[in-house]
């Protein structure tokens, strides 16, 4: 049974429709990222979740109890806010423990459950802290500290490593996928960074403009993404894309000239304009008339790779991963191999052909 | 070490830094000493001077605050105008500050239409002159044809009208009241502008604890405003005790009926230049006005060593 499933979702502020037709199901215990461009409506689909919003239409249910109508705190949910939100006037424990006191837990099981929180996140010695005496990664423990003592059945986390270091990001991230484990708990995540939605995440949601383009396991997205949208977002860098027409059985050519031999669906017919879609790994480099013709412009050197980057002839650019030398300069003409297996193919309207 | 550190920054030498100090600095200390400090202390020596009739000064030591706060003729009127001048306060911290905190949460609401609009009519009197507030509540109170009266009766509650400004027990309410509906806009204000720096995650993590919009003010936007309205009744502790302007606009000189709404600055006014058939006495009510400094200064050192010491200030 789905932990957190969302139907027909709808929300819109006045006339602007923020969240179109969100179906979304979330597993018992597992790790849901959100991802999507700045303004694509995650805060806004978390937030309703926790029923800080209310929505206009659609259904939420949280361990097959529909909480459309249930206030927040009653949902058993808990949420980490993007700036901590702790209360700056009172301590650690007292924040951690502000909750439940509040619901009118007796005082020794409150006790228990900050003490057992503040175990599991190494903050026995800053108990008696208030917020503004604790570092941001010190904060953001707190943060999660007072989620777990609720003891929820769903984590609502809103880019919540979005104000650390990079450093401190590796480690927190570290740190809540440990989390996850040993709380079995089912987490709804929302980030911008793709290294984390891909290590931490069990299914992966991308979203634009209020609706869901795709949602799936981490490495689905990045092999088999439904659409350019998807195909852009994930990975990075972005894959490469060019237009092509469809000249006959498994050949195409670019709109710059260029022939190519892909693998094509059996429906596709000559004179068809699909889209090409090749991540920079499945490109190599090679003479120039192999293949797509560009010009290089400059190749960046990250150690054992490099990336190439290249003017395409026709417009665009393409970025191909290189490893070793390239022996290129600057302005040479170059042509770029595809590996033919690992193409994507979108038709007309971006959607990814079956092949 | 720092100022020569200092100094070498800026790039010039001692003398050069010296003169840029005193040019920069000169405007605000003469200034400040021409109009503060000098009155301050120019009244604090008055009042330790006895004038004789012909004008002739002798040094009276601390003679004149004996006798004012001893001698009947002077004892009477002065504490009865610091015991109404302590009401006149009560009443602003009773009703101006909180009724101000409660307009200001009202306005802080964001499903409220038509914020601005309230916001600016409600500070509105604060910028209007004393004299047309004055003259505007004499207007509405009148017992002849004010429109107070026709209101109540029109409501069936005629009963209720009284001359207010006129009998004794009830000027100075009525007074006070006038008072806070004139300034609750700057509590109001103040409080505002602290509530609208909470962010509002917080507000969204009480509600995800489980407190309703009304316990989440009490529980999480009022301590973190406490400073403010620690701030704020000081400044309405100042203002108080210094007031003068409405009474005098309102009531005169002899803060009528029967000095009933005397306070320290209408008692201040007639001992200083004189009304009617009192001659002014320049250095008694020089003892007057550095008794309300004093009265000030002490009010101003429970605030900053017991109150605020007391409360913290937030930055989120
Ligand atoms: N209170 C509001 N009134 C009107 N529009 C709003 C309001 N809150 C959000 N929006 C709009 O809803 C859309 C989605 O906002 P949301 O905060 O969910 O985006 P997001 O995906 O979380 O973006 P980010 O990654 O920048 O945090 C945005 O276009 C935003 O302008
Ligand atoms: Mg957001």
């Amino acid at each position: 049974m789905a932990q957190v499933s969302i139907t027909s979702l709808q929300k819109s502020y006045g006339s602007v429709d923020v969240l179109k037709d969100i179906n979304l199901e979330v597993e018992d215990g597992s790790f849901v990222v959100l991802v999507g461009p700045s303004g694509c409506g995650k805060s806004t689909l978390l937030r309703s979740i926790a029923g800080l919003e209310a929505v206009n239409g659609g259904a939420i249910s949280i361990g097959g109890k529909r909480v459309n109508d249930l206030a927040p705190a009653k949902r058993e949910i808990a949420m980490v806010f993007q700036s901590y939100a702790l209360y700056p006037h009172m301590d650690v424990e007292k924040n951690m423990g502000f909750g439940l006191r509040f619901a009118g837990t007796p005082k020794q099981e409150v006790a228990a459950r900050v003490a057992e929180a503040a175990r599991i996140l190494q903050l026995e010695a800053l108990l008696k802290r208030r917020p503004r005496e604790l570092s941001g990664g010190q904060r953001q423990r707190v943060a999660i500290g007072r989620a777990i003592v609720r003891k929820p059945q769903v984590f609502l986390f809103d880019e919540p490593l979005s104000n650390l270091d990079a450093a401190l990001r590796v480690n927190t991230r570290v740190e809540i996928a440990k989390l996850h484990k040993l709380l079995g708990a089912t987490i709804i995540y929302v980030t911008h960074d793709q290294v984390e939605a891909m290590t931490l995440a069990d299914k992966i949601v991308v979203m634009n403009q209020g609706r869901i383009e795709q949602a799936g396991k981490p490495l689905d997205l990045y092999y088999r993404p439904a659409n350019t949208f998807v195909a852009n977002f994930i990975g990075s860098p972005a894959m490469n894309m060019v237009e092509i027409e469809v000249t006959g059985k498994n050949k195409a050519r670019t709109l710059a000239g260029g022939e190519l031999g892909v693998p094509l669906p059996a429906r596709a017919k000559a004179g068809d304009r699909l889209t090409l879609g090749a991540r920079p790994e499945h490109l190599t480099l090679g003479a120039p008339g192999k293949g797509l013709t560009g010009q290089l412009d400059l190749v960046e050197r990250l150690g054992e790779v490099g990336y190439a980057h290249l003017d395409m002839a026709g417009g665009g650019r393409f970025i191909v991963e290189v490893r070793g030398d390239v022996k290129a300069k600057r302005g040479d003409k170059v042509g770029v191999v595809p590996d033919p297996a690992k193409l994507h193919l979108f038709d007309a309207n971006g959607k990814a052909c079956a092949s | 070490m720092a100022d020569n550190q200092q100094i070498e920054m800026v790039g010039m030498n001692r003398s050069a830094y010296l003169r840029v100090l005193a040019f920069f600095l000169a405007p605000a200390v003469l200034i400040y000493t021409l109009f503060s400090v000098y009155p301050l202390l120019a009244t604090i020596f008055d009042s330790l001077y006895l004038r004789h009739e012909g004008g002739a000064l002798t040094f009276n030591g601390l003679g004149n605050f004996q006798t004012l706060l001893t001698d009947e003729t002077w004892s009477k009127p002065f504490w009865n105008a610091l015991r109404n001048n302590l009401i006149f306060f009560i009443i602003h911290m009773c009703v101006q500050n909180p009724v101000g905190l409660a307009l200001a949460a009202l306005l802080s609401l964001k499903q409220l239409a038509f914020r601005n609009t309230y916001r600016t009519l409600i500070f509105m009197p604060t910028m209007l002159s004393v004299v047309i507030i004055g003259f505007i509540w004499q207007l509405i109170l009148s017992p002849l044809w004010g429109i107070w009266k026709m209101g109540l009766n029109a409501v069936g509650l005629g009963v209720l009208f009284g001359p207010y400004l006129g009998q004794e027990h009830t000027a100075l309410i009525t007074i006070s009241l006038i008072s806070v509906w004139q300034f609750v806009g700057i509590p109001m204000i103040l409080i505002y502008t602290a509530l609208l720096a909470i962010p509002d995650e917080l507000v969204d993590a009480a509600t995800v604890d489980g407190l309703n919009q009304w316990q989440a003010f009490f529980h999480v936007k009022l301590p973190l405003i406490w400073p403010t309205i620690g701030l704020v009744s000081v400044l309405t502790f100042v203002a108080n005790f210094n007031a003068f302007d409405l009474i005098y606009a309102m009531q005169g000189a002899l803060a009528g009926p029967n000095f009933s709404t005397d306070i320290m600055g209408t008692l201040f006014y007639r001992t200083f230049f004189g009304n009617q058939l009192q001659l002014g006495d320049p250095t008694m009510g020089s003892t007057i006005a550095t008794m309300m400094f004093v009265i000030i200064l002490m009010g101003l050192l429970v605030y900053l060593y017991v109150i605020q010491r007391r409360i913290q200030r937030y930055s989120f």
